[in-house]
């Protein structure tokens, strides 16, 4: 198998392009779309490989989740981008009471094939209404799938098998990683939602991590290799099918473990995986499961105010010691 | 000053063990807390503080106590505590049972309110790694420093004090010298009391051999008609066990062989109405015989019904004396074990009891030719004071041929 080195953007387009000339049932539909091809460009060459099947919404998300909805339970393939993720709140109703609930008020009998494709996270000076990580939320209404992939390969992978999916998926794509660059297989592949990826192996330690964070944790065990720990480090790809699996595994190797996410600590999806990992791997933890998140804040606009809110490469260093007793 | 006694938990129970005190003299205590652990044969208790006030035991621990018995005080203030030790001096664990008042005589000269030596009631601060890994190793967790946070004993902790215990010299000379100065050594690794549950079959098992003149007789049965049985009446993915079908079996041969079913009481040998049929079970390594009553009324299912709820009860802790009780018969199966015969002890006063054991494919032969076939083990002790050995082996052959061909159950 041969690797290329692609952008997240690159391989986001690459894989829906893919899918698209293979199922002609999928289309996106968002906010200026065909004159940027996506705010982002995460959309290359699709509007001209795929004319009609990109298509410009109104400025409403709520009549884009609507749209998709509709057109989701009458057989077709939407994919719908969201331009930010903080604009979830204006279809909270299309997504939380509808597409999440329509298969089971439905006895069973629609599928809901349909991407809710939306960009998260921190790190640009964007400010508060454009930097939020909302994942917890939607891990909250049982209904939804949630993807939150860091490297490119996985983005290509999972978003392939999330356009093939019969239930709505959330797909979560941090901002700041768009140019992350990365080895993307040349072939054909699809990463299948709920297997974890341990992006590095270590004895010492387990750190559980995803989307963005899995770069600074990466930063950060190299730093404390070089003290002698060694940080195992999982990236969960996605939290709704969770990998408690991979987890298991790992913890009952390493004994201690440090959860890291963007989204601020109270009420964050670390708070699950530390209550799941205390019931049913007690006897195996030699210290305190311990998380970092973001400070309980809105984003600033400022930099330097907005790392001190943000978890860095340096908090996750001193989180690993602080488990360990270092 | 309120009294601290052993409270009457059932009809029967007369006297309880103390376990441990909780707090040590002195210490005080709030309404509702643990004060101490009581244990009759069937259960632990835990006696809590009928109001807030400090404690002065006066019974030690590992004592056995009468019901109502008073075994401490507790004083609703500190002059009244100095007063308490005064008249009744504490006790502490593992001093002789049974501190009566003193008399007002000579006492030692000590202060009343001397502090005495009690045990720490510090909780041992642990990762749970770590108490997981010195359970499993036998470590003291109170002998080990612990390097975590706060003095937290880690997985680190543990493995330094492995490592210790396999080299320090002094420890490994003294096993060489132990193993060495007496190849005859033999000491007890853990002495276990003989009392509660495990009492109680002691003495009714050595009873039954002593009592009674108990002979075994072996036999085996082609299984295939139960298997196929087996198969067709479990239904709804609920497998009907084979003890229910055994039960069945048994209960039917022994209408034909009532007097198989009976007991002796003094000079009369009573013959049974009704069938009452134990099985034995294990439970918190113990053996218990929960009784199914008329299993030769009920059909299997009922029977399986029965013997589930049993054995729920049996593994809750909630079993009544009524269950245990007025048995006729019993129903004992080590196939899971792959035992295949054994030699059963009678619970007395019933006269028989039916080992039965695994079902295991063996070489028959059958119309001169050597055939692959599911069979299974019986063994039929009875007393043989009053079961002849013929009519013990005619119940133990109409067992086999109704297991082999249950249909003759109704015959």
């Amino acid at each position: 198998m041969t690797d290329r080195i692609i952008s997240c953007t690159d391989a986001l387009a690459e894989a829906l392009a893919e899918e698209m000339k293979r199922d002609e049932t999928i289309f996106i539909i968002g906010e200026d779309l065909t004159a940027h091809d996506g705010i982002f460009g995460q959309f290359k060459g699709l509007h001209q490989g795929f004319p009609g099947r990109i298509i410009d919404a109104p400025i409403s998300e709520t009549a884009i989740v609507g749209a998709g909805l509709g057109a989701a339970l009458t057989g077709m393939r939407p994919l719908l981008d969201l331009h930010f993720a903080d604009f979830f709140t204006t279809a909270m109703d299309e997504i939380a009471n509808q597409t999440a609930k329509i298969r089971y008020m439905f006895g069973g009998q629609v599928k809901i094939p349909m991407v809710i494709w939306a960009p998260d996270g921190g790190g640009l000076s964007a400010a508060a209404q454009h930097s939020q990580s909302l994942e917890s939320w939607f891990v909250h209404t049982p209904g939804l799938k949630i993807v939150v992939p860091s490297e490119p390969a996985d983005v290509k992978g999972l978003i392939k098998t999330a356009v093939r999916e019969d239930d709505p998926v959330i797909f979560f794509q941090h901002k700041k990683l768009f140019a992350q660059t990365g080895p993307v297989p040349e072939e054909e592949y699809l990463i299948p939602l709920g297997k974890a990826d341990i992006k590095r192996e270590g004895r010492d330690i387990t750190l559980i991590t995803y989307s963005r964070m899995s770069y600074l944790s990466l930063e950060a065990s190299e730093q404390l290799a070089g003290e002698g720990i060694e940080v195992e480090i999982i990236d969960l790809r996605t939290l709704k099918p969770l990998d408690f699996d991979l987890i298991v595994g790992s913890v009952k190797k390493t004994n201690n473990v440090l959860i890291v996410h963007e989204a601020c600590l109270t009420g964050g999806f670390g708070g699950e995986i530390a209550a799941k990992i205390g019931e049913e791997l007690f006897d195996y933890l030699d210290a305190p499961v311990t998380r970092i998140g973001a400070k309980d804040v809105p984003i600033p606009f400022s930099p330097v105010m907005e790392n001190f809110v943000l978890p860095q490469v340096n908090d996750i260093v001193n989180g690993v010691k602080k488990v360990l007793n270092r | 000053m309120i009294e601290i006694t052993i409270p009457k938990l059932g009809l029967t129970m007369e006297s309880a063990k103390l376990v441990r005190w909780e707090f040590s003299s002195g210490d005080e205590v709030k309404e509702g807390e643990t004060l101490l652990v009581i244990e009759t044969d069937k259960v632990s208790f835990e006696v809590t503080a009928p109001a807030d006030g400090i404690i002065h035991p006066i019974a030690s621990e590992g004592s056995t106590c009468e019901v109502e018995e008073t075994v401490g005080y507790l004083a609703v203030a500190r002059e009244e505590y100095e007063q308490l030790i005064k008249d009744q001096p504490p006790v502490l664990a593992a001093t002789p049972p049974q501190v009566e008042a003193v008399e007002p005589g000579p006492v030692p000269t000590q202060p009343a309110n001397v502090s005495v030596p009690a045990q720490s009631k510090g909780r041992i601060k642990a990762s749970p790694l770590a108490r997981f890994m010195a359970a499993e190793h036998g470590l003291d967790l109170s002998a080990i420093t612990g390097s975590g946070p706060n003095g937290r004993i880690v997985k680190a902790d543990i493995l330094l004090a492995l490592e210790e215990d396999m080299v320090a010299p002094e420890k490994r000379a003294a096993r060489l010298q132990d193993s060495a100065a007496d190849s005859m050594a033999k000491e007890a690794l853990e002495s276990i009391p003989i009392q509660g549950l495990r009492r109680v079959i002691f003495d009714n098992m050595y009873q039954s051999l002593s009592q009674s003149a108990q002979l075994t007789l072996h036999t085996e049965a082609c299984a295939d008609s139960i298997i196929s049985l087996r198969k067709r009446i479990s239904k709804d993915g609920k497998k009907i066990s084979y003890n229910a079908i055994l039960m069945k079996i048994t209960a039917a041969a022994l209408r034909l062989h009532p007097k198989i079913n009976v007991s002796v009481d003094g000079d009369t040998i009573h013959v049974w109405r009704q069938i009452h049929m134990g099985l034995a079970m294990e439970a918190n390594d113990a053996l218990i015989v929960p009784v199914v009553r008329n299993p030769d009324l009920k059909n299997i299912s009922e029977i399986d019904h029965d013997i589930v709820d049993l054995i729920d009860r049996t593994r809750e802790n909630k079993l009544s004396p009524d269950d245990l009780a007025n048995g006729t018969f019993t129903l004992s199966n080590l196939g899971f074990a792959d035992i295949d015969f054994f030699t059963p002890i009678i619970r007395p006063p019933e006269s028989a009891i039916l080992g039965v054991g695994r079902i295991v494919e063996k070489a028959i032969v059958k119309c001169e030719a050597v055939v692959p076939e599911q069979r299974i083990g019986l063994s039929l002790t009875f007393d043989h004071r009053i079961i002849d050995g013929a009519p013990g082996a005619r119940f133990l052959k109409t067992v086999k041929e109704m297991i082999e061909d249950p249909v003759l159950m109704i015959s």
